[in-house]
């Protein structure tokens, strides 16, 4: 547990941990609940909601850094929070969750100003990998450098470093890399990093071993500039990027 | 047939019948009238001669033309009797039917047989000019039927041919129901009220089918999600026996294809539900050209030879997500199902669009590869939705889809026009 809080964010002021606080706006008791347990495990701070009251009796008396919210909520529309929020809190980052995965939402949802759109089902891990991505879209740890261990990524000018070399990677590595860091220490699918690296166009192929020569090529690449290799196959069937700390 | 015109020849048949029973009739009323008239003609100038008789009290028996009396010596007075017989006709000079009066009347003691004749009215000519002002009469009615029927029913048919017009237009999704104004009749009243209860009885069945089917598919997203989520936490405490990561990792796979199936099935749903509707000119070339651009390094990955001959700016009627769904849909398809180093040819002109790929034979009939799950057994992964999502847009978009496997390799061509 506390080797994954260590998650460590390099900064002008060189802050080792910064709490995110998040506000689920979820329905659903059974979801908001595995949400909350996954996210604290991340480090992050969560409160729930489960209807539109609730959300705006909230958002009225605290702040919070990102609102995870559903758009179907027993009392109404959660479009209707994210109309009402946007103008109370134009800081905040808004992740919309969808059951529905239909465009109009997903427009509608990002028209009025939220940061991202995650249809259901999705994997945690792309959970966290989208609220890491607001983080630092907004700013919201100061910088937009990551550093773990040996491997720095810039994530605006998209340059990583391995022990201050430059590492060529393709636009796919990079994300992948992005992806094992933000979601290190947890075990990661082939099926969740193809749908992360690919999106809807998975659906085009029949299996998902071509994962494998990313992650070889990646892996071949941290090793030529001398970073140590943190990517462990799990019998084959699974990724994880280990770091000790 | 119209209805007024049929109603107008309906009349007119039955009209025929009436005006031949109203001849009939006419005939017998102006015949009984001509022979009271001749009878009362008959008797009035009985009376007449009666007095001139007695004034001249003659002996001798007197004959003139339509007259004739004798004196009788012997016999006793009569009642008056009319009788029908021929006289010749001095002008017309030929035998003319008669009306004939006999009566004996003592006059001045005396007895007297007198007989008067009088040319009558002949059947014939009463029953032709009956004949002939029937036949104009009715002549006259049946224009006037005809003209007056088609331009009455301009307008009684107003109200009727309005709500032809609206149900027409009616459509299942649209959120308001048919609203008919009132008009005058009541057979059009009560059609116009039952058509508005009718369609909006459907648009609320419509309405609460599609929430369903909306609402399934969105409900089971949750679960999964749920579901998902529990295996991933399960997963990333690394106490797992490599045979249970495994069946983990199976499960979380199950879990995404349910999703994905329920997904489909709400797309498919959709499109039977016409939620698109957008019907616009979608440049096809362009649409074509940007998905392969996106499936360009799964194209790559997956080391497929891909050939395009586009031309350019084809332009097709349609909704323009359906186009992209089609699209993806045809191209996730030929990559799929495609071999390593495989090839892939598309081709697009103003009539058709053309997608072939190597790939081994099917092992299903070709006429029911669109058939929903209807798929290779030997290849168990795919949805078996894909095609049956592409013809039902090609169904909905007006266009024809046919499969052909030629030389080792799929063919899947659209024909834009019918």
């Amino acid at each position: 547990m506390s080797g994954r809080k260590n998650f460590k964010i390099s900064s002008k002021t060189d802050r080792i941990f910064v709490i995110m606080k998040i506000l689920l706006v979820e329905d659903n008791a059974e979801l908001a609940q595995n949400m909350h347990s996954y996210l604290s495990k991340e480090g992050y701070v969560c409160e729930e909601a489960s209807t539109v009251e609730q959300a705006t009796s909230k958002l009225v008396g605290f702040k919070y850094d990102v609102m995870v919210l559903d758009l179907m909520l027993p009392d109404g529309s959660g479009l209707d929070v994210l109309r009402w929020a946007k103008q109370e809190h134009k800081d905040m980052g808004i992740l919309i969750l969808s059951a529905k995965n239909s465009l109009q939402d997903k427009i509608e949802g990002l028209e009025l100003g939220a940061d991202d759109y995650l249809p259901k089902p999705f994997h945690f891990s792309e959970l966290n990998a989208r609220l890491r991505a607001i983080f630092r879209r907004r700013q919201l740890q100061g910088s937009s450098t990551i550093t773990c261990e040996d491997i720095n990524i810039d994530t605006e000018t998209h340059v990583v470093k391995v022990n201050d070399e430059m590492l060529d990677l393709t636009r796919k590595e990079y994300e992948m890399l992005l992806y094992f860091v933000v979601n290190k220490n947890r075990v990661l699918t082939k099926q969740s990093i193809a749908e992360h690296l690919w999106g809807d166009y998975i659906d085009a192929l029949d299996s998902f071993d071509f994962v494998y020569q990313h992650i070889k090529n990646l892996r071949k690449k941290i090793a030529q500039a001398g970073g140590k290799d943190s990517i462990q196959t799990m019998y084959g069937s699974g990724y994880k990027f280990e770091v000790y700390q | 047939m119209k209805l007024i015109l049929k109603f107008t020849l309906l009349f007119l048949l039955i009209s025929l019948g009436v005006f031949f029973v109203g001849g009939v009739i006419t005939y017998q009323v102006v015949k009984k009238e001509i022979d009271e008239e001749q009878e009362r003609f008959l008797l009035e100038r009985l009376e007449f001669f009666t007095n001139w008789i007695q004034k001249h009290s003659p002996e001798e028996a007197f004959i003139r033309e339509k007259i004739q009396i004798y004196p009788l010596n012997a016999g006793h007075e009569t009642d008056v009797v009319f009788s029908d017989t021929v006289v010749m006709h001095r002008t017309l000079e030929r035998l003319e039917p008669h009306i004939k009066l006999d009566v004996i009347r003592a006059v001045n003691g005396r007895l007297y047989k007198i007989s008067l004749f009088e040319i009558i009215v002949e059947e014939d000519d009463i029953v032709d000019s009956v004949r002939e002002s029937m036949i104009k009469i009715y002549l006259l009615l049946t224009v006037v039927m005809l003209v007056v029927g088609s331009l009455v029913g301009v307008i009684l048919f107003r109200p009727f041919n309005q709500t032809l017009d609206q149900i027409k237009n009616f459509r299942l999704d649209q959120n308001s129901p048919l609203e008919f104004s009132k008009t005058g009749t009541v057979e059009f009243n009560k059609l116009n009220s039952f058509v508005q209860e009718m369609t909006g009885k459907i648009q609320r069945d419509y309405r609460s089918l599609r929430e369903f089917t909306e609402n399934a598919s969105h409900e089971m997203q949750t679960p999964l999600t749920n579901a998902i989520g529990k295996l991933e936490l399960i997963l990333s405490s690394g106490q797992l026996t490599e045979e249970n990561n495994d069946r983990i990792i199976a499960t979380l796979s199950t879990l995404k294809h349910l999703s994905k199936m329920g997904n489909s099935l709400n797309l498919l749903t959709k499109i039977d539900n016409r939620e698109f509707e957008k019907i616009e000119q979608v440049n096809l070339s362009d649409k074509l050209n940007a998905a392969i651009d996106n499936f360009s390094e799964l194209i790559e990955l997956k080391s497929l030879d891909l050939k395009s001959e586009h031309e350019q700016n084809v332009l097709v009627a349609m909704d323009a997500t359906l186009t992209t769904i089609l699209i993806n849909n045809l191209l996730s398809n030929a990559i799929r199902h495609n071999v390593e180093h495989g090839s892939i040819k598309t081709f697009l002109d103003q009539k058709s669009l053309i997608i072939k790929n190597t790939g081994p034979a099917l092992g299903v009939d070709p006429q029911a590869m669109f058939d929903r799950f209807r798929k290779d057994q030997r290849k168990g992964d795919g949805l078996g939705l894909g095609l049956a999502i592409v013809k039902k847009i090609c169904d909905y978009s007006g266009f024809q889809v046919q499969y052909a496997y030629e030389n080792e390799n799929h063919k899947l061509e659209i024909l834009f026009r019918k």
